[in-house]
Parts: structure tokens; sequence; C-alpha cells
């Protein structure tokens, strides 16, 4: 009886493909809307209650009056952040992700087809509550705010190094709570501006609108 | 925490790259993850494992790189390896913006990026 080995034929396939590539690709694509409908568009990203929503609440309400504002409002479940700033009387578009951690440029560019673009001229996207995954993903804005919150503890920012080397402003939020929590606020600033130089940083506390003025200023509003 | 949704994305591009090539089986897949995304390599190996079951690339070796980050100086054209900070507090190393050569900001050139490089098959 003869034995027969057939030798497997196999071939490399170099394919050199950037898996995050297609975000970054619509990432563009969007720059490029906002871009030619002369939209300012900022990624607000933060961890779950550190602050995002009441920030843009108070953007909102003190830049409505010089700006056509939409905001985009993240999260897995639930309409309660859209509702809030919806009482501004803006345009205010939900992006329900289910299981997804962060949101998508590919969710943005649907959401857009939701809002009057030639009527807009400042566009705030809330992320979803999360200080970790968004990082990966560009939305295609301007920049890029984080905000956390002394509530989160005096370590919140070297927990989550790569969240900051991709940012271009940190709020740091409840500043009033800061004595109270054993948070030093300088130190905070300190470890933001250790691991990335290029950040601004502005303190706020959102409840009473105490530094929303800087930070407009920040995003020269 | 997206390394299901990252890996779904790498093992679907595989099996596409597979049938155009019109290959019998998927031996090896080699993988370049950058050390500045927020990917976990030991949940995208289990992913990758659990994802390729009764495909083409069922079995296949998975290789992955993990890439060092580049950085770019803009004023003392230092170009190479991230700074990367220590501190007792951290027990972890951190990577800084700042340039190990002249501590003046610095651009990110590579380390974000999850490259799938080459894929082995047997055609």
């Amino acid at each position: 009886m003869k034995e027969i080995i057939k030798l497997e034929k196999t071939e490399t396939i170099e394919t050199e493909k950037d898996i995050l590539e297609v975000n970054k690709k619509i990432a563009e694509e969007n720059r490029e809307i906002f871009e030619s409908y002369g939209i300012r568009a900022f990624d607000v990203m933060g961890s779950v209650g550190a602050g995002k929503t009441s920030l843009i609440e108070k953007l909102v309400g003190r830049l409505k009056g010089k700006y056509s504002i939409a905001v985009i409002n993240g999260d897995l479940t639930t309409t309660i952040d859209a509702d809030i700033i919806g009482k501004h009387n803006v345009r205010v578009v939900q992006i329900n992700t289910g299981r997804e951690c962060h949101l998508e440029a590919h969710m943005i560019k649907k959401a857009l087809e939701k809002i009057d673009l030639k009527k807009t001229n400042l566009l705030f996207i809330e992320n979803v509550g999360n200080l970790i995954c968004p990082s990966d993903f560009r939305l295609g804005t301007e920049k890029r705010v984080v905000v956390i919150s002394v509530t989160e503890g005096q370590y919140v920012v070297v927990k989550h190094p790569l969240t900051f080397l991709d940012a271009d402003i940190v709020v740091i939020n409840k500043i009033d709570l800061a004595e109270v929590m054993g948070v030093n606020l300088d130190k905070l600033e300190d470890e933001i501006k250790n691991i990335n130089p290029n950040i601004k940083t502005v303190r706020t506390n959102c409840r009473n609108g105490t530094g929303i003025e800087d930070l407009i200023r920040l995003l020269n509003l | 925490m997206h390394e299901y949704l990252t890996t779904k994305q790498i093992v679907d591009f595989v099996l596409n790259e597979a049938e155009k090539h019109k290959a019998k089986k998927v031996l090896e897949v080699q993988l370049v993850i950058g050390k500045l995304t927020v990917l976990g390599v030991e949940q995208v190996k289990f992913y990758y494992e659990l994802l390729t079951k009764e495909t083409v690339m069922e079995n296949s070796k998975l290789t992955i790189e993990e890439e060092e980050p580049l950085v770019k100086c803009e004023n003392c054209g230092y170009n190479g390896g991230i700074n990367l900070k220590c501190e007792d507090v951290y027990h972890f190393f951190i990577p800084v913006l700042s340039c190990p050569k002249c501590g003046k900001p610095v651009k990110i050139v590579k380390g974000k990026e999850v490259l799938v490089k080459s894929i082995r098959v047997a055609v």
C-alpha cells in the first residue's frame, strides 16, 4: 500500500491593514463636513457622572444667543441627557449605542443627517460616559474636551493616562467638593500637564457656573 | 472594553482576504497593536479564539506584536521612543508627551494602530 503525503502549499498575504483606519477615514469626512458648513465641533468625553451634560447645558445656556447650536448625546440607553439639553430649545440628537462603550465616527455621520447643518454653527458631542475607550476613536471634531471631577478621586488622571495623551482641554469639575474629597487640585493639574504639556486645564463648578466663561475663552467661542 | 468589536473586525477582514485568495485554511495571522491604544492583548486573543471557531481560521496561530510608541519633536528634531514616567505612586510606566531630549511637547507618530500585518494561508 502506497502512502501519499500531500504537501500543503502556503501563501503569505501581506496586508498592512489598519483596522482602526475605517474610523479615522470617516472622522476625516466628518471634519470636512464641519469645515464646509462652518461648524465648530467639540467632543466632550469623561466618566459617568463627571458632569459632561451639566457642562454642555451651561455652555448651551451661555452661547445659544450667539450661535446656532446642535448637540449629539451618546449613551448606551435612555434619552435622559438629550431631554435635559432639549429644554434649551436647541437641536438634540440622541445616539443610543446599546452595548458600545464609545461613540464612533460613523455614528456621528449618521446623526448629522438629523441636523440642519446649514442652520448650525456650533456642535457639542457628548461621548458615552467612559474615561478609557473613546480615546481610540476620533470623531472629526476640532477639539477633544475631557471632563473629570474631583469625586473621581486624586488618582483619576494617572490611572487613565492614555485618555489625556489625545485631549486638548481638561475640565476639572465639582471644585466646590475638592476640600471635602481631600483632592489637591494643583496636583491634579500638574499630573495632567506632566502627561501632556499641550493640554489646557480649567476648573469648574457646573452647578453654579464657576469657570464656564474661562472654558468659553479656551474654546475660542 | 471594545476588544470584541475590534477582534470581530480583524476576523472579518482576514476571512474576506482568505476568500479572495481562495485559501483552504488560515494558518497564521500577524497583528501589530500600538501600545497607545486601549486594547488588551489577552482579551483580543480570547475573542480571536472564540470568533474563529468553525471558520477557515479555526486553530490558526495569532501572533501579536505590541508596537512601541514613536514621537517626534518639532523643537529639537528628536525622533524616537516616547518619554516614560515612573513614580512610586503609579507602579506603572506612564507615557508622557514631553520630549526626552529637550522637554518640549512632542507629537505621536506611531502607537495608535491596530494592524493586520500579514496572513499565512494554505491554498
